[in-house]
């Protein structure tokens, strides 16, 4: 019989931090809520540590929760009546990292003026390189509505990339 | 400008420029480095719960604890007030029929001397 799998919590933290918290700063826009965000999400998995079966296990766990808790957060947040992109990068933006060309800065703060489904699928796509399925699973949402999200999403962004950035798609 | 989904590893594709688009956008999707003190920060608050919930099942408890506490002397005292009272009527019951016991030899005599004084007025 095969030994079921361990989990250890500091080492899944250690781990899965950065993916947890760059998800949630680019559905929120907000680095101190995405802060929040990811510290919630790792004290629920803490609550949920025997119910999590393998790694691959823990790392959709992770995905799935940090996307639905960086909705409750937006959500909450507009309740409040927060604009949240007027704020973004401004007051808890760290300050722009060497490796991002400011193509790519732009190309985030753009994403982020995307409709919250849309950006959710782009943000799995490109930055956990998920597949329509695995994000169908991840965000509960079917496979053709996250398909139609993806295309639409990136068409979005490119038309707004176009008419924002056209110098720097030229020069590419 | 046109997206169509293949399925393959690059699933998105288009025209040159769209590919370099997207490649543009994984790039700028990168992963970003969470902050330093973030995992600090969560083993702190982990640690806090367990001590809070810890705390909280102790005085969970202590509770039950002094329930069962009170639970135990309320109904020892119920008991102990039961059997006082059963032994109070027992005790009186006794000194009923000792004085029923006292009465009966009382009559007895008067009756026997009442018996031996008709017979000397005989």
């Amino acid at each position: 019989m095969a030994q079921r799998w361990q989990p250890d919590f500091e080492q899944l933290v250690e781990e899965h931090q950065s993916m947890v918290f760059s998800l949630a700063w680019r559905m929120t826009g907000d680095r101190g809520l995405a802060e929040e965000v990811a510290q919630d999400v790792f004290l629920e998995l803490d609550r949920h540590m025997e119910r999590i079966e393998s790694p691959e296990h823990a790392l959709n766990w992770l995905r799935r929760v940090a996307m639905s808790r960086s909705a409750d957060a937006l959500r909450r947040r507009r309740v409040r009546g927060v604009d949240l992109w007027v704020e973004i990068e401004d007051k808890h933006g760290a300050p722009v990292e060497e490796r991002q060309s400011p193509l790519e800065t732009r190309l985030e703060q753009l994403l982020s003026t995307l409709p919250e489904a849309q950006r959710a699928a782009l943000v799995l796509r490109y930055q956990e390189d998920m597949t329509p399925e695995e994000i169908a699973a991840a965000v509960e949402t079917p496979v053709a509505t996250v398909k139609s999200n993806l295309h639409r999403g990136l068409k979005l962004l490119r038309a707004k990339a176009t008419t924002h950035l056209k110098e720097y798609i030229r020069g590419l | 400008m046109d997206f169509e989904w293949t399925g393959q590893p690059e699933r998105i594709s288009g025209s040159e420029e769209d590919r370099e688009f997207e490649q543009e956008l994984k790039q700028a999707m990168e992963r970003r480095p969470a902050p330093p003190s973030l995992k600090r920060r969560i083993m702190q608050k982990r640690s806090a719960r367990r001590t809070e919930r810890h705390h909280t099942t102790m005085i969970w408890w202590q509770r039950l604890a002094a329930s069962l506490l009170v639970g135990a002397v309320v109904a020892g005292g119920f008991g102990w007030r039961q059997i006082e009272e059963r032994r109070k009527g027992e005790e009186a019951k006794q000194q009923v029929i000792t004085a029923l016991r006292i009465t009966n030899q009382v009559l007895n005599n008067m009756n026997r001397k009442l018996t031996e004084h008709d017979r000397g007025e005989k």
